[in-house]
Formats: structure tokens, sequence, C-alpha cells
């Protein structure tokens, strides 16, 4: 059996009857009993699995309609919540935290018969870009397991990448989805804010972040925000999208249409087979009858300094509940001194959220404020103002996902200024709350690069269409693992 | 340049104890000069700044909802009525 089909094929092999889904999930974990002492994509397994597989095939031979997924399975961040499953964001602080209720997009996929897998590691709290902050170890690179595989949601592109699962979800608070989508070589999307419910995603940065497919193909990746877009009461941010069907008109090409190349974002920094995959790219899109121009938008330079400012402000605030009283620990029944009670418990925080939280505290505080948040968000405004205005000349903006190639572990882990500079191309579309789209490009010298296409806010459709286009000039060698 | 002191003053009011953890000083102080690059970008930036208000109108009916009450089982020093937690002072 191959595990590497897509989502769209899994599920016409099994409308055809070629395997069952108990066949397809057993040998997923026969694969994942292989390859993940190594490569370290999940956190926990769903032993239930096998079980519900066994179920939707009972059904089907019954002749029962199931859901469009047909038992797919697919892995799942560990910071997002699934019924009576563990929930720990790769943190001590909630190592046995296990969630009463599934998260909208969870319940929105098991709608569809979707099977979750597994929960996938990721950097402590969703704060990192390689998974090293990960309170359980960090995940490794199928395309080299010396290499980082991107993050945070680094555990959801390995399962993917390493036919662990056959798509997953993550979360991209500033590229935490299109980073590990580029590094292990699959399609990874972060969507208009509020298209996709947050309800149930642990929040790390909540004004910003959003829950992204990840997947092999374009058309899997699109598949799978047909089925977790919407309307959610539980979340207030959440637009309506009137049911907008991404896969259709997928191919419908881009002859005519404008793309701008982002030029803070291919300029100093950029590694030399980066710039020569994205000028490739770009060959591309002109060959598809797309037209490319260099645009310069100011206020990409300042983009992550705004990026770190608002997000350890959110952070601070949202993790503000972390104090073993209304989430932590059970402690043992003795006497505490209140304060140290609450940072004991804080204490379980690992070394990136503590400084992170530090951060959080300093920007917005009394004194510091007018300088560090009030300036982050104007520089926000005006990004926003930026891109808006561009988007008036141009249909899509691309750049590479990131500007640098895999590294090996522990190569910027000591440099935090290293390490925030990794994000530089991705959290535009964060702070802006445009969507968009990593895709596989090339692989030079055994790592993956891959470019980015960010379109206008809700205009997730005809950003499909460009990735769509670029993905099928591609032809990528298998993963090696 | 933000001073050490001025760090560990931060982090005891997020209520993080640093005493064995000192390196976490030099790092954040490190990230935080890195944030004073805004300084240059504010220079060009002279509009007021723009605020999206949420709507009144759009907000969640406020009506009580009530979560399935199974979950207070889940606690582990929970007896009849009563949730014991540990004592305070």
């Amino acid at each position: 059996m191959n595990l590497g089909i897509s989502a769209l094929e899994y599920i016409d092999a099994i409308k055809n009857g070629d395997f069952t889904i108990e066949e397809f999930v057993s040998e997923t974990f026969d694969r994942i009993k292989k390859v993940d002492d190594k490569l370290h994509a999940y956190l926990s397994l769903n032993e239930k699995a096998l079980d519900q597989a066994k179920e939707l095939d009972k059904k089907r031979k019954a002749k029962e309609k199931i859901g469009a997924c047909m038992g797919m399975s697919v892995a799942i961040k560990d910071n997002i919540c699934v019924k009576d499953t563990k929930t720990t964001c790769a943190s001590k602080m909630l190592e046995k935290y296990v969630a009463p209720f599934d998260a909208t997009v969870i319940a929105r996929l098991r709608k569809q018969d979707t099977l979750f897998i597994g929960k996938t590691n990721l950097d402590e709290f969703a704060m990192g870009a390689t998974t090293e902050f990960s309170a359980y170890g960090p995940s490794k690179n199928p395309w080299n397991p010396e290499y980082v595989p991107g993050g945070s949601s680094g555990g959801s592109a390995v399962a993917v990448s390493a036919l662990e699962s056959i798509a997953s979800l993550g979360s991209d608070t500033g590229g935490s989805v299109r980073n590990p989508a580029s590094f292990c070589s699959i399609v990874g999307l972060k969507p208009t804010y509020g298209l996709v419910s947050r309800y149930g995603l642990i929040s790390y940065a909540n004004s910003i972040e959003q829950i992204g497919p990840m997947a092999r193909t374009v058309k899997d990746t699109a598949f799978l925000l047909n089925i977790i877009t919407g309307i959610d009461p539980n979340d207030n941010t959440t637009v309506d999208n009137h049911g907008e069907d991404y896969l259709k008109d997928i191919d419908a090409g881009i002859d005519g249409k404008k793309i701008g190349v982002i030029s803070e974002m291919v300029g100093k920094g950029t590694d030399k087979e980066v710039s020569s995959a994205t000028k490739k790219a770009l060959a591309k899109f002109e060959d598809l009858g797309a037209k490319c121009e260099e645009i310069s938008i100011d206020m990409v330079d300042y983009s992550v300094a705004s990026y770190y400012t608002i997000t350890s402000t959110e952070a601070g605030s949202n993790l503000a509940r972390y104090d073993n009283l209304r989430y932590g620990f059970d402690f043992d029944l003795e006497e505490y001194e209140f304060n140290s009670y609450i940072s004991k418990a804080r204490k379980n925080f690992g070394p990136e959220v503590t400084r992170r939280l530090i951060i959080g505290g300093f920007v917005p505080s009394t004194g510091h404020a007018g300088k560090y948040f009030l300036e982050a968000l104007k520089v926000k405004s005006r990004l926003t103002k930026e891109i808006n205005s561009a988007f008036k000349k141009v249909d899509y903006l691309v750049a590479p996902t990131v500007p640098v190639l895999p590294f090996k572990f522990g190569e910027k882990l000591d440099d935090p200024v290293a390490m925030f500079l990794i994000d530089f191309n991705t959290v535009t579309a964060n702070l802006t709350g445009k969507p968009a789209i990593s895709v596989p490009f090339e692989i030079s010298n055994g790592l993956p690069i891959g470019i980015q296409i960010i379109a206008d806010s809700m205009q997730e459709k005809s950003l499909f269409q460009a990735a769509y286009a670029l993905e099928s000039t591609t032809n990528l060698p298998k993963v090696p693992l | 340049m933000v001073s050490k002191e001025e760090i560990e003053h931060v982090a005891k009011l997020m209520r993080i104890e640093l005493d064995d953890h000192a390196i976490h000083i030099d790092r954040v102080q490190k990230m935080i000069e890195y944030l004073d690059i805004l300084d240059r970008a504010i220079k060009e930036i002279t509009e007021p700044l723009i605020v999206n208000e949420q709507p009144l109108e759009n907000l969640r009916e406020d009506k009580y909802e009530p979560y399935n009450d199974k979950l207070i089982d889940k606690l582990k020093h929970y007896k009849e009525k009563f949730i014991r937690a540990p004592k305070m002072v």
C-alpha cells in the first residue's frame, strides 16, 4: 500500500474499495512505529483509531453514508483540543491536561469522519521556529534528521512529510505552519484572520494566530480548508465565507495575473540557494502567463520587531492563567505561601516561554508601553496600509517562505536574534491578516525550499489557483526515508 | 538599554522566579535590544493609530449555556459538594 498518496487519492481509493480504512490506519501505525522513534513527530497517538476505522468500514459495508473524509488519517498539533485527549502544548505545564471538548475545527473534521491519528510535537506553546523548544525533545526533519524540521508546527509537518499521516493541522502565529511546511517540503496555509475558528486552539497571541491545514498537495490543502472554515458562535472573530468551494476552478491558472516580489524579503540575509530557487519560481510564474515586478514594502524591515512585541504582550496575558489556580497542577494539599505557590507552578514553563513572558511583561509596562507596544501597533497599522496598497497594483505577493535553508540542530539556539529573523518573510501575513501559502518548490542538496504566495484578505480561492499553478511546474523527489 | 534589575523586576511581576536561571536575563536583554529598531520605524510614521473596533451588535447572545457538569468529576480533590484546595497564607 502506498502511504504517500494524497488526501483526494485516498478518498477515491476508499470509494473504489482498493483497501479498507482499517488497512490504511493499521499500515500508518506500522509506519509510525518504524520511523517515529527517530523523527518524533508525535507526542501521543490515538489508540482508538483502529477501532474507529473498523466502525467506519462496517458502516460502509452496510451501505451507510459516511463523511467526506472517509476515515482519513489526520494528525493534529498538540495545542488544538481534541476531546478526551491529552493536549500538552509540548509543555510540562499541561502534561496531564486532557481536553474536555473538541475545538471547532476538530468537530468539523469529525463530522466528516476524519480519524485523528495522534497529536503532534511543537515548540512549547508554539513559541519557536524549530521544535527545539518542545519540553519533550525536538522533531527531526525527514529529509535529513540532523536538520530542524521548522516550527512551531514541526511535528505536523514531519507527520505528513514522513508518511505518518495524510494531512495535518497546525497553527500559524508568525509562520508556524508555513515555515515547517517549507522545511519539510509539504504545502501549508495560513488562512485570512477569522476564516477559521480558533475556539479550542490554546491561545498564544490571539489577535494574529490562525489554525491552518498542512498537506502533500495544494488540492488537499484546499479540500481541508473547505471543511474547517465558517462562522463559529464560539469565536467572535470568525468571518462568513458564504460556503466558498476552494477546490472548484483550482486549475484556472494565473494567465494575465500580476505578481509583486517583495524586495525586502529577497535581499540581504537570504541564502543564495533560496535566492536562486525564488528566481526560478518567478520565471515559472512568467511562463504561466503572469507578470512579475518588484515591490518595496518599507515596514517589512520592522515587522519582526513589531511581531515579537505584540505576540509577547499577548502571551504574557494569555499565559497568566497558568497560575495553578485556574489551570495547572494538582499539588499536594499542604500549606503554601501565596506568591511562591504560583511561581512554583510557573517554573514548569520552559526557557523560551519564560523569556517571552518576561518580554511580554516588560514591553507593555508603565514607562515602556509608549516606546514598544504603541510603536509596534503603529508599525502593524502602517504595514497593513502598505500591503493593502500593494494589492491595488498586484494580485499576489511572492517571496521565499523562509530566507534560509533548513539548518542543523543547535545552530541558532543560542542566538535569539538569529532565531527571530527566521520569521522575517512570514510575519507580514500575520500582522496584516492576509492569507499566505507555502508551496514546496525545490530540493537543494537534499534540503527543501518553499515559495510563499500571499493574497489579499479572503482571496484564498485565487491564492490556491496560483499555488496550484506553481505546484504543477514542479517534479520533486520523494522523501528519502 | 534595559537594565538587568528592570528585567528581574518584571519577571517578579509576571510571577516568574529567576534565581536559578540568570542566563535568561542576558538573552531577554538581547531580545529587547532588537526591538529598539521600532524607534527607527516610528520616525517615518506620522499618522495616528487606526484601531479596528468590533461593533457591539456582532457579539454572541448573552445567554447562559450550561456546560456538561461531569467536568467537575475530573478534579482530584472533589468530594460531594466541596473542592478541597491547598491552604494559602
